[in-house]
Parts: structure tokens; C-alpha cells; sequence
């Protein structure tokens, strides 16, 4: 592992964006380029994996390894990588609908085996990248391509969600502050284990203009003003369930005795079975079994 | 203004981080400038998209005059302020672009841009105490005051019923 000073214009791809101007991507992936600088590992000794949808385009727009996978699959695949290289750093993104949607059922069993990595959701509360459909964030009542009378449903707390399942590192940014933005993302970079942060990444042009990063301006808080120490998992809940009424900025919740990764398991595992026996003795050890 | 930079004390400026400063604060907005022409051409954006061509360049002389100040004081004196200290000080935000924005809302981004920068420099000038920097920061802040001028002159000439309001052209839920 190395770690030499880097400024953000290394981080930085020759790939020129194509969103839509204004979007709050165009943001995030900045503050992200600024993390990476302050952590200071060098692009080949980091993997950015992502799904699909324009912010799993944030990938290619790094100078990190990429890989654009399938909708809803980040997170399995960016486990496979963790494990099969744990010395890179590995960074995951998507949208709500990549990790709420289609690739709901992956998140949960990613917190349980606790893989360090970090994973960012640039929550939109739409499908941007298929033009405008409802996603699983979405607002009830909100009216868009697929709910022409108003969506009926209830929203993901993405929040709760990943707070309830045991995940160590749970937080929330906007582009809004990108000072504040920046800092969590590096935080959540350095937590040792499954990191969370819901990025509240507006869509200029599916979003609603009380979504815009303008709107943002005025109405998030950050947890720090209010005295909320992160530390406290039930307050954390508290703080959480107020998600598309409140919007609350910075860490909800970390662990401050993280456990061990689940790298660092699979390691203990094979290193105990690997004294016992020589290495091309240890499949037959569950074969046994 | 203490969320645009970290880890600078102004009351402890030094002339040779002020002008450090000043010149990355002019190539924070070149660079935004030129991304957001980018931006604009990639969507056939064009008026606006010259116009941010045309602060890219304005943006890249004053850099260019500053870092001539600074080498002829400083020579080539180790540079504690980087880049990464600052944000979006005279740089317009990315949410201020929009798909085929007119001219005359290129202009406004401009002018709420050099506006910003006014203030920065205003709430600077309150903590610094050192003659020299006081000096540059109330010449740079006096620039930013005549840009303003330069672009209300502009917007004065574009007039305000300009065609290209991004609502016209702007892709709607079906059921709005
Ligand atoms: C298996 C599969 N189903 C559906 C799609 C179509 N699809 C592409 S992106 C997307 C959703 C995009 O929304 P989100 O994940 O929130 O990302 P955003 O574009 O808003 O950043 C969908 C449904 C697909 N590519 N693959
Ligand atoms: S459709 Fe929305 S999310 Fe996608 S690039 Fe455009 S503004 Fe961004």
C-alpha cells in the first residue's frame, strides 16, 4: 500500500462527462476526486465499481480502475474484487434504483459480511439515466412517467435500511456543501468495514425543484450543529427516520468498535487451516466435512 | 466563507499565500468555466457555451497576471496553498448550468460568480491584518466590482426577453 500526496487532477479521467448540465453528479464526482487526493492512494491501487445509471457513470470519470457492471450488481462484484485483492481500496456507486430497486437484496447481505468498502448511492429519488420513472425513493404522491396520478407507495428509507441491517458507517451529503460532502466521503473511506452515504444528488431534469441543490442550500442541517454524536446508534434511527423530511447532512451513525472485516475473517479462516494442513491439502478439508 | 477554504488562518495571511491563493482562485474558475463550455457544447448549447469560453480565457489572463506577481516576488518560494484548500470561490457552481440556457442566463451565472467573489474577498479583508495583503485582497476585490459592471453592460445589450429559456425546451413528466 503506498500513499504519496496527490491533488485532485489526478483523480481526474480524460473522459469529458455527458450528463445533463447541472446535475448534481458533476458535483459529487468532484468531491470524490478531493477524497481520494486526502487519502492519497495512488488511481492503480483503486477499484470503482458501479451499476447502471448516469451516476454509475462516475466510475469512468476517475482515474481508478473502473468497472460499469450490471444494474443492481455493484456490490456483489466489488465484494469479489475485495476478496480476491484485499490490498485494493474499493469504492462502489449507483443510484437508488441500482441499490434500492433491482439491487435491493444485495445490500443487506453486503453489511453482514461487513467487506471494507464504501458505497455511495447519489440518491435522486427517480431513474434518471431511463428518463424520469419512479424509483424506490421516490416521494409517494409524486407524479412521473410510470405514476402519471401520483406514485401510491411509500418510499425506501435508504437510511433505515442500511442502518437496521448492522451497517458500521451510515451517512448522508449533498452537493450542496461541498466541503461537507468531501469530508464524509474521505471519512467514509477511512471507516474500517462497510461504509454508507447517501449522497442527495439532485437530477436537474427529472427532480423536482425542492430536490435542486439550491433548495438543498437552505434546507439541510448538519448533524454536527446539532450536537448529534455518531457513536449513538439509537439517536441515529431517530435522526434517520426523518429521510425526505429533514434533510440532515453528515454522520448518523459509526461504530466506534468496528469488527473485524470480512476480509480479515476469511484470512483468519484460511490461515488456520492452511497451518494445519499444506495448501493443496485445504479443499479436501471441506470435502471431508 | 470559512466552508470555500480550510486550513488558511487570514489573520495570519502571508503576501506570498495570498497571491498563492489568488492566482488558484482564478484557475478554479478557469477550469470551471471551460467545463461547463464542455458541458454546454456536448448539449448544442452554443451562445452559452462561447460566452464560458469567453470567461475561460478572462479567468486564465488574471491567472496568468498573478502568478507573473507572485514569481517576481517570491520566485519559485515553495507553495503552501493548494487547490484542494478551496472551493468554488469566483468558480460557478455546476448546478448553474442548464441545458440550452440563453445568453443572458450564462451572463447571470457570470455575474452571481464575480458577486461571490466580491464578497469573499470583502469578508477576507475583516480578518487580515497584514498592509500588503490588505492591499492585493482590495485590489482583487475592486476587480471582481468592475467584472460586475463589465457583465451588467452585457446583460444591459442582451436585454431581458431573450429567446433559449431552458423551460421551453425542458423534458417534462408527461403528466405535468
Ligand atoms: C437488468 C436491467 N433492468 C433495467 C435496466 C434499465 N435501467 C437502466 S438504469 C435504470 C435505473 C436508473 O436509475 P438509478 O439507478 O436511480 O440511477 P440514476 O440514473 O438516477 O443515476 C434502469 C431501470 C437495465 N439496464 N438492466
Ligand atoms: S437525467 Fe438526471 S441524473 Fe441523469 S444526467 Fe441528467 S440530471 Fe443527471
Amino acid at each position: 500500500m503506498t500513499t504519496v500526496q496527490l491533488t485532485s487532477k489526478d483523480f481526474k479521467s480524460n473522459l469529458k462527462p455527458i450528463w445533463c448540465p447541472g446535475c448534481g453528479d458533476f458535483g459529487v464526482v468532484q468531491g470524490i476526486y478531493r477524497a481520494l487526493a486526502s487519502i492519497g492512494r495512488p488511481p492503480h491501487e483503486i477499484a470503482f465499481v458501479s451499476g447502471i445509471g448516469c451516476s454509475s457513470r462516475i466510475p469512468g470519470y476517475t482515474t481508478a480502475y473502473g468497472f460499469n457492471t450490471v444494474h443492481g450488481r455493484a456490490l456483489p462484484i466489488a465484494q469479489g474484487i475485495k476478496l480476491a485483492n484485499p490490498e485494493l481500496l474499493v469504492l462502489v456507486a449507483g443510484g437508488d434504483g441500482d441499490g434500492f430497486s433491482i439491487g435491493g437484496g444485495h445490500v443487506p447481505h453486503a453489511i453482514r459480511r461487513n467487506p471494507d468498502l464504501t458505497y455511495l448511492v447519489m440518491d435522486n429519488q427517480i431513474y434518471g439515466l431511463t428518463k424520469g420513472q419512479l424509483s424506490p425513493t421516490s416521494a409517494c404522491g409524486l407524479k412521473t412517467v410510470t405514476s402519471p396520478h401520483g406514485a401510491i407507495e411509500h418510499p425506501v428509507n435508504p437510511l433505515l435500511y442500511v442502518l437496521s441491517y448492522g451497517a458500521g458507517f451510515v451517512a448522508q451529503a449533498t452537493p450542496a456543501d461541498m466541503a461537507g460532502m468531501t469530508a464524509i466521503i474521505e471519512e467514509a473511506i477511512r471507516y474500517p468495514g462497510f461504509s454508507f452515504v447517501n449522497v442527495q444528488s439532485p437530477c436537474v431534469t427529472y427532480g423536482e425543484d425542492h430536490q435542486q441543490v439550491k433548495a438543498h442550500r437552505t434546507a439541510m442541517k448538519t448533524l454536527a450543529s446539532m450536537g448529534h454524536d455518531p457513536s449513538d446508534r439509537m439517536r441515529a434511527f431517530e435522526l434517520a427516520s426523518h429521510y425526505g423530511e429533514q434533510l440532515y447532512t453528515g454522520v448518523f451513525y459509526r461504530n466506534p468498535n468496528p469488527p473485524p472485516t470480512y476480509g480479515a475473517l476469511v484470512k483468519e479462516r484460511q490461515a488456520a487451516l492452511a497451518g494445519g494442513l499444506p495448501r493443496e491439502r485445504i479443499l479436501e478439508s471441506f470435502i471431508q466435512r | 466563507m470559512t466552508t470555500k477554504v480550510s486550513g488558511l488562518d487570514f489573520s495570519k495571511l502571508t503576501l506570498l499565500d495570498a497571491l498563492d491563493l489568488a492566482v488558484l482562485i482564478e484557475e478554479e474558475a478557469m477550469d470551471r468555466y471551460r467545463e461547463l463550455a464542455e458541458q454546454l457544447e456536448v448539449h448544442n448549447t452554443h451562445a452559452a457555451a462561447k460566452f464560458f469560453r469567453f470567461m475561460e480565457r478572462n479567468e486564465a489572463k488574471h491567472r496568468e497576471a498573478l502568478l507573473t506577481q507572485r514569481t517576481a516576488r517570491f520566485a519559485d518560494a515553495p507553495r503552501h496553498v493548494r487547490r484542494e484548500m478551496i472551493f468554488d470561490i469566483e468558480a460557478p457552481e455546476y448546478d448553474e448550468a442548464r441545458t440550452f440556457m440563453s445568453l443572458r442566463a450564462a451572463l447571470e451565472v457570470s455575474m452571481r460568480s464575480e458577486t461571490k467573489a466580491r464578497e469573499f474577498f470583502e469578508s477576507a479583508l475583516a480578518q487580515i491584518s497584514d498592509s500588503e495583503v490588505r492591499t492585493l485582497f482590495a485590489e482583487l476585490r475592486d476587480e471582481e466590482i468592475e467584472h460586475q459592471g463589465l457583465v451588467q453592460k452585457e446583460l444591459d445589450k442582451v436585454g431581458s426577453g431573450a429567446p433559449g429559456d431552458p423551460e421551453d425546451y425542458a423534458d417534462e413528466p408527461v403528466s405535468h
